[in-house]
């Protein structure tokens, strides 16, 4: 008899221990970077910080997990994804049909794509329409020559083609606008500090989002992320992340 | 006009990049202890011709001298946990640690082996003929006298594996290489950057080529 009542106790311990600690325990979210890409995330002065640093603080204030982040060199990171090292990338990752056959995305977060940059003051141009009889840089051997050709089928728009110093004849009003890539325009305008701003969305656009592994467990944590991602959208959290580091609101 | 060389920008990254040395030598020192282990199993293996155990041997010394450094981290890292999930759980810094001994292993044992070798056969027939086995002998006699010769190549081997660390970067482990390139790629000075990590590297290794020279003497006093 007494062995039964030991017994009983043995277990009742056993099984109290293993429901109560998921209750006390958080799930550690391991987020793969390349900590070389500024200003989404980047090391200064010993500090990890950058967009996607404060992105993953605030997702893990909403969701009430713990991240880790992981750096490794960037070619390195899709490996460590497969291999179960990481849960998932938060490093710019475009959405691709190939990735999309692989792995489950997350909601985009960053939208990318050609984007129409002019000065500060003009409010004229808003669209590819607007563009007609206006001068426009594209730089040399960059494709968005190509792309801005195929969106004007009447050639009106004044393609100049420049090999430096597009963005300088913009701010002096030589050119009325140039055609770049729109993060990559945010970037320029924030670091240089230059009287510029991104006119209208970007066209011919790409997504950039977070990737997970096909497997339940992935996904529910892509869920989670996603709600946190949804509820930051809608509170404008995103869109201050952006404009602290890129100066403009690229997330949607 | 930039300055040609930030030397400011230098002296502030060192201290930055000092606090990650540990991280660098803790990989080297403990891969060469595996390393050394492993290697020493391996040469008597292979100076015994233990059956099987010397073929087993001479593959592992083949494969792991034939092929670079950085595909067996990869190998490691990267590839085995696709076909073994288990190794998933084994994280970036023991994976350098494990790829690392098991690379240099090869080489080491390759000049133990030529160490023992190198002692004179009388004194194993010496040992033998006073009763001792040959474990004994090989543990008493022979590799006191072996760890002589091989300390220089030794030696060599645990400087190239320090400098070796730095692949580990590839994996994700918070070396002092990797630092100095995510430092280097937010502030655009690439070459201050390089500059400090190989000026550590290069003091490092100054003070274990000191360290070798003193212990050849000491090693030497007794002939």
């Amino acid at each position: 008899m007494k062995k039964h009542i030991k017994l009983i106790i043995a277990a009742a311990v056993a099984v109290s221990s293993v429901v109560s600690i998921p209750a006390f325990a958080k799930q550690t979210v391991k987020v793969g970077m390349s900590g070389n890409y500024v200003p989404f995330t980047f090391s200064s002065k010993d500090v990890l910080q950058g967009f996607e640093i404060d992105l993953w603080n605030e997702i893990a204030l909403r969701s009430d997990y713990d991240v880790k982040f992981v750096l490794s060199s960037f070619s390195g990171l899709f490996g460590m994804l497969e291999a179960g090292h990481i849960d998932t990338i938060s490093n710019q990752i475009t959405i691709t049909p190939a990735r999309l056959e692989q792995y489950a995305f997350t909601t985009p977060y960053v939208v990318d794509g050609v984007q129409i940059v002019t000065k500060k003051d003009r409010d004229d141009i808003n669209s590819v329409a607007d563009l007609k009889g206006k001068k426009v840089a594209v730089n040399l051997g960059s494709n968005f020559e190509e792309t801005l050709r195929a969106n004007d089928p009447k050639q009106e728009i004044d393609i100049i083609t420049y090999d430096t110093g597009f963005v300088q004849d913009v701010v002096i009003g030589r050119t009325d606008a140039f055609i770049m890539d729109r993060v990559g325009s945010a970037a320029l305008i924030k670091k240089s500090g230059l009287p510029l701003k991104l006119a209208g969305k970007p066209f011919e656009t790409i997504e950039n989002a977070m990737p997970f592994l096909n497997k339940p467990e992935q996904l529910a944590i892509r869920d989670t992320v996603n709600a946190a991602l949804l509820s930051m959208g809608n509170d404008g959290t995103l869109a201050k992340i952006s404009i602290k580091w890129l100066g403009s609101d690229v997330t949607q | 006009m930039q300055m040609p060389l930030d030397v400011q920008y230098i002296l502030e990254l060192l201290p930055i990049l000092l606090k990650y040395l540990s991280v660098t030598m803790e990989m080297a020192i403990l891969g060469f202890c595996f390393a050394i282990i492993l290697a020493v199993i391996l040469a008597i293996v292979r100076v015994f011709k233990l059956p099987v155990l010397h073929n087993f041997a001479g593959l592992f010394i083949s494969f792991f001298r034939g092929t670079p450094l950085l595909v067996q981290l990869f190998l490691l890292y990267y590839g085995l946990p696709q076909v073994m999930p288990i190794f998933a759980g084994v994280d970036a810094f023991s994976a350098a640690i494990i790829g690392l001994s098991l690379h240099f292993s090869a080489y080491m044992a390759e000049s133990i082996r030529a160490a023992i070798m190198g002692v004179n056969k009388s004194q194993m027939e010496a040992c033998l003929s006073i009763g001792m086995t040959r474990l004994q002998a090989m543990r008493r006699i022979i590799l006191p006298q072996a760890a002589r010769v091989a300390t220089p190549s030794l030696m060599n081997y645990f400087i190239d594996m320090i400098k070796s660390t730095s692949l580990a970067f590839t994996l994700g482990v918070a070396e002092i290489m990797a630092k100095a390139q995510m430092e280097a790629s937010s502030s655009f000075k690439y070459f201050e950057s390089f500059l400090a990590v190989a000026l550590i590297y290069w003091a490092v290794i100054e003070i274990f080529s000191r360290l070798q020279h003193y212990l050849e003497i000491r090693m030497n006093r007794a002939y």
